[in-house]
């Protein structure tokens, strides 16, 4: 049985508006008590879960973005996206096991795709209330927002924006991404 | 009519690009550069707008916002409602109409489809004059981003930089909490409304000309005297031959010079200050002659065709007020200024240059004594005269706000720019008091009209709201389905692959689910994971019944009640592990639920350790219902052992299924086996694909929501929004047995004991049964004990659901009827328009009422 992308019917939208779908990477959303840190004395950044908000820390392999005091995104690539998620919870979970934590396989839950092009920040800002200017918005920059109605969530990469949103809002959001600039 | 261009001068037109627009019918010659009032004077057109009450004929009066006549609807080559003449630019082929103050909708799109923009800058600026321009060079040179805006077409000598943003055309509608900007920009070809967040707003917004209210004050000819100098000065254009100046100030006698340099004939000025005064203005249509007092009291008069009128001038400060910023009167100037200090303005707001006060003294002079009041403009939009606000105020009326809501003044589509400070001070004035003693009436966004297609920007049509779609979407498109929306999710109501129509479907996917077996996406329905040793506590305060005490590979259902009692959402919770939950929610309550979860663990119960996770777009479900839906799993392939002791009813399990992972759940909707395949949503279609391909020899049907209901009902099992409406237990779905008053407080508990809600007289669920097997009680229908057949009848309750039942092979409902647990056997009553129909009240369960089918 085939797994099907979760953007697959937006395929020539996406090329319009260069961007591309990541499909298939493993998403697990870890939850760490707010003490674990400042309280328990718990390395959380020697871990990779970075602590400034609205910051990503990445591996080769593996990003991590802050989504909230407690919450953090991991997103991972790999051939075998089930298994992987598998054995990161296995051993996330061995790692936090000594504080209150919860690992949760979202990784279908958002679809993920690369906005590229110079103009594709102003292209967000058609309905995206952050500043997104140079000032305050760069590589390894992420952030929990809106676009239009629907909730997303940004990751500057060094050559795009990854863009992640529940499947279900992506119709809407890559034809609010095609409207007039 | 003759053109009155000038022979020379006009700083905006480009003499060398002549185009041609279109008023009324009429075409007229212009110049690249001319906004299209320029355009309307250079061709001579004084007049040619009518006033919106009275009829009287009207002349272009401004250069700028402040214009009370001139609005053109434009019908090409874009679309406008209604826009002043004086801020919008003429292009070649543009055809415009005149409107009386009043726009009528033009049914033709826009061709600048609206776009939006967000923005966010250190400084805004609001007005490109000399106080704008200076304040965006000194924010640019410290180093922040900065937006200048203005609303006319040119911003003269505009700064530069890496990090400035000069926008003409563009008006600040709004200024809003903590620097939040909407602005509008309109330009021939394109129309955008910016958001902006500025840390610091500048308002530059500059000073409008004041009229004064004499007799003929609206007669086509008299204009502000510094748009007479605007006109002369940027476009070349001389808007009358043989003209007059009337003025408090030296500003505005100053045009006067302006006029004679230009080669106009200035045939007098009248200087109030003197005593001067013009006591009449005359013409048919036009203005033709001027009747003047002398500062000893000397009547003359004489023929002039341009009235150049100055009043004083007052700073533009409608912005600054709409946001809190008071006003003091500057009794030098005659005007009202900014009062700055504490409780004055936000913060982070600043007012520049002739804004702040920065204006010509004047002489107060704001209604000339002698002439009939009624002859006096004080508003030209509502055409309201001076004897308007005598008679308000002679109704007892003393505030300026009371007045201007009995007489309109200021509310018009200029917004009162010339009227508001105007009528404020012929009010002071005509109660005696000294002038400032009050001032204008409150101001409020937006600044300048703005149509909603503007606002709305790109959310329109698709884009006005998500229609949110689930993995299997693409399959039911393919298949016939019929959509219904339930909150933004579109799920099939029912599949027509034929057209057949709605009943044809629904009786057959109801059958294939009670004799065979059916399908249906139920990917919409909320999911959370609730994770963390306090898990099980944490949900017994959130649902009415125990979920501490559930195995772990069970399911249990749940009810969630407001805290007035009442049922509030519903759904199963399944253990996944002592510390880990897995509960669902109805489709539309899904994000209400997480939010409550989240609202409780962190305002009040900060110190249970409980992590809750929305999983509902991680997991597709397949809902699959009827006798052989065993049969139909084992074909697709599971390495669950299906049977019924391993595997009994409000059970899962984790396994895979057709090769991948997935969780079986053993809850029915309909009464029949069930299971519901939670999986992963890659795999959602493929798993939707592979159960209708193996329930084929079954006589498996895919299945909607019509069915669904069908089914439920047919069960007496009810839906949140459908049986409940906020005002229902329950006690009142005679659910007792879900509420556990014995194992601690939970949500809702508290109000269960209220008086009223023991009643044993409240509302409760019923079947019914209509008489006529034939006859379906439309939902929302009214019930009556006794039909009296005259109206009104004391009304006992109403039918929640209806429908024709398959199975049953006859109409049933669903209602909610007072004291109806102990109605049953009773015959209760619709009256109808067509017709009384009569129904048996009975316990809501119709169909397998002992629970029998359920393990197939």
């Amino acid at each position: 049985m085939t797994a099907r992308r979760p953007l697959a019917g937006l395929a020539a939208d996406l090329a319009r508006l260069d961007a591309e779908e990541l499909p298939f990477l493993v998403q697990l959303d870890v939850r760490i008590g707010t003490g674990a840190a400042t309280t328990l004395g718990f390395p959380l950044d020697a871990m990779g879960f970075p602590l400034e908000p609205n910051t990503t820390a990445s591996t080769s392999w593996r990003d991590t973005l802050w989504l909230g005091p407690d919450e953090w995104l991991v997103v991972a690539e790999s051939d075998q996206p089930e298994l992987l998620a598998e054995q990161l919870e296995e051993e996330l979970g061995r790692a936090l096991a000594r504080v209150h934590h919860s690992i949760v396989d979202v990784s279908a839950a958002r679809a993920i795709l690369d906005l590229r092009g110079p103009a594709r920040l102003e292209r967000l800002a058609i309905a995206c209330p952050l500043d997104l200017h140079p000032r305050s918005w760069g590589p390894g920059r992420c952030a929990q927002t809106v676009f239009g109605a629907a909730p997303v969530l940004l990751h500057e990469r060094p050559d795009a924006t990854r863009v992640f949103v529940r499947p279900s809002f992506a119709g809407y959001v890559i034809a609010l991404l095609d409207s007039p600039v | 009519m003759t053109g009155r261009r000038l022979a020379s001068g006009g700083s905006r037109i480009d003499r060398a690009r002549p185009i041609s627009v279109r008023f009324d019918g009429r075409d007229l010659e212009a110049f690249e550069g001319d906004t299209f009032a320029s355009a309307l004077l250079a061709n001579g057109v004084v007049g040619g707008f009518r006033s919106p009450i009275l009829g009287r004929p009207r002349g272009i009066v401004s250069a700028g916002a402040e214009e009370p006549n001139a609005f053109v609807a434009v019908l090409e080559p874009w679309t406008d409602v209604i826009v002043p003449a004086t801020l919008m630019s003429a292009v070649d082929g543009l055809v415009a109409e005149s409107r009386p103050g009043v726009g009528t909708l033009v049914e033709t799109a826009d061709r600048r489809e609206p776009r939006r923009q967000h923005r966010h800058v250190e400084t805004l600026v609001v007005g490109g004059g000399i106080a704008g321009r200076a304040a965006a060079v000194e924010a640019a040179a410290r180093g922040d981003r900065v937006l200048l805006v203005d609303e006319g077409a040119v911003i003269d000598d505009p700064p530069t930089g890496d990090d400035v943003t000069v926008l003409p055309n563009a008006t600040a509608l709004g200024v809003y909490d903590a620097g939040y900007v909407v602005i509008h920009e309109r330009t021939p070809d394109l129309e955008r409304v910016w958001h902006v967040r500025a840390r610091n707003v500048v308002l530059a917004t500059g000073t409008l000309e004041r009229p004064i209210a004499f007799a003929g004050n609206d007669v086509p000819g008299v204009m502000l005297a510094g748009s007479v100098a605007a006109y002369v000065e940027r476009f070349g254009v001389g808007p009358g031959e043989r003209a007059a100046v009337f003025a408090t100030n030296d500003w505005g006698l100053g045009v006067a010079e302006v006029l004679a340099a230009a080669g106009v004939e200035v045939v007098r000025t009248i200087d109030a200050r003197a005593g001067e005064r013009v006591v009449a203005a005359d013409g048919d249509g036009a203005l033709e002659r001027i009747v003047v007092l002398d500062a000893a009291g000397r009547e003359g008069s004489f023929e002039a065709d341009l009235l150049a009128v100055s009043g004083g001038w007052n700073p533009n400060l409608t912005l600054w007020r709409s946001i809190g910023g008071d006003l003091t009167y500057d009794a030098a100037r005659s005007c009202f200024v900014p009062r700055s200090g504490p409780g004055s303005g936000p913060a982070w707001l600043s007012v520049a240059g002739a804004a702040a006060g920065e204006v010509p003294e004047s002489e107060p002079l704001w209604v000339v004594a002698e002439g009939e009041d009624a002859d006096k403009f004080v508003d030209l939009q509502r055409d309201q005269t001076v004897a308007d606000v005598a008679a308000a105020l002679g109704r007892g009326l003393r505030s300026v706000e009371h007045v201007k809501r009995a007489t309109y003044i200021g509310t018009a589509v200029d917004q009162g720019r010339t009227s508001g400070v105007l009528a404020a001070e012929i009010v002071n004035h005509l109660l005696g008091e000294d002038p400032g003693a009050q001032g204008p009436s409150g101001a409020r966004p937006p600044y300048a009209p703005v149509s909603f297609a503007a606002l709305a920007g790109p959310f329109a049509g698709d884009r006005f709201d998500p229609a949110r779609t689930t993995p299997m979407h693409a399959w039911h498109l393919e298949h016939g389905a019929a959509f219904e929306d339930t909150g933004q999710w579109k799920r099939p109501r029912y599949f027509a692959p034929g057209g057949e129509p709605l009943e044809e479907a629904v009786e057959r996917e109801c059958l294939a689910v009670r004799n065979a077996v059916g399908a249906m996406d139920a990917s919409t329905l909320g999911k959370i994971e609730v994770v963390g040793p306090d898990a099980p506590a944490f949900l017994d305060r959130m649902y009415t019944n125990r979920m501490s005490n559930l195995a772990v590979g069970s399911i249990r259902y749940g009810v969630m009640l407001g805290l007035d009692g009442m049922v509030w959402d519903d759904g199963v919770a399944m253990r996944v592990a002592e510390d880990r939950y897995y509960v669902t929610t109805t489709s539309g309550g899904a994000a209400n639920v997480l939010d409550r979860f989240e609202e409780w663990l962190q305002t009040e119960w900060p110190d249970l350790r409980v992590f809750c996770t929305s999983v509902t777009e991680q997991r597709a479900v397949v809902a699959m219902n009827g006798p052989r839906a065993r049969d139909v799993l084992a074909a697709v392939g599971t390495d669950v052992d299906l049977s019924s002791e391993t595997f009994p009813f409000m059970t899962f399990r984790d396994g895979t299924l057709a090769g991948v992972p997935a969780r079986l759940a053993r809850v029915s909707f309909s009464g029949e086996l069930a299971y519901e395949l939670h999986v992963s949503s890659w795999h959602g279609l493929a798993v939707w694909e592979a159960v209708l391909a193996a329930g084929e020899p079954f006589g498996i049907r895919p299945y909607g929501l019509e069915a669904m209901d069908v089914l439920r009902a047919e069960k007496g099992f009810f839906i949140v929004g459908q049986e409940t409406d906020g005002t229902v237990t329950p006690a009142d779905l005679g659910m007792d047995w879900i509420v556990n008053p014995s194992k601690g407080d939970f949500l809702g508990r508290r109000s269960l004991r209220r008086s009223d809600l023991v009643r044993p007289d409240r509302k409760q669920l019923v079947g019914l049964l209509p008489e006529d097997p034939a006859a379906l009680l439309p939902e929302g229908a009214q019930l009556v004990l006794e039909d009296t057949g005259r109206i009104p009848m004391p009304m006992s309750g109403f039918v929640t659901s209806s429908y024709r039942s398959p199975a049953l092979d006859r109409t049933f409902a669903l209602g909610l009827l007072e004291a109806g647990h102990a109605m049953h056997g009773r015959t209760v009553y619709a009256p109808l328009p067509e017709g009384t129909i009569a129904a048996k009240v009975i316990p809501p369960a119709f169909y397998d009422p002992e629970g029998e089918r359920r393990d197939g």
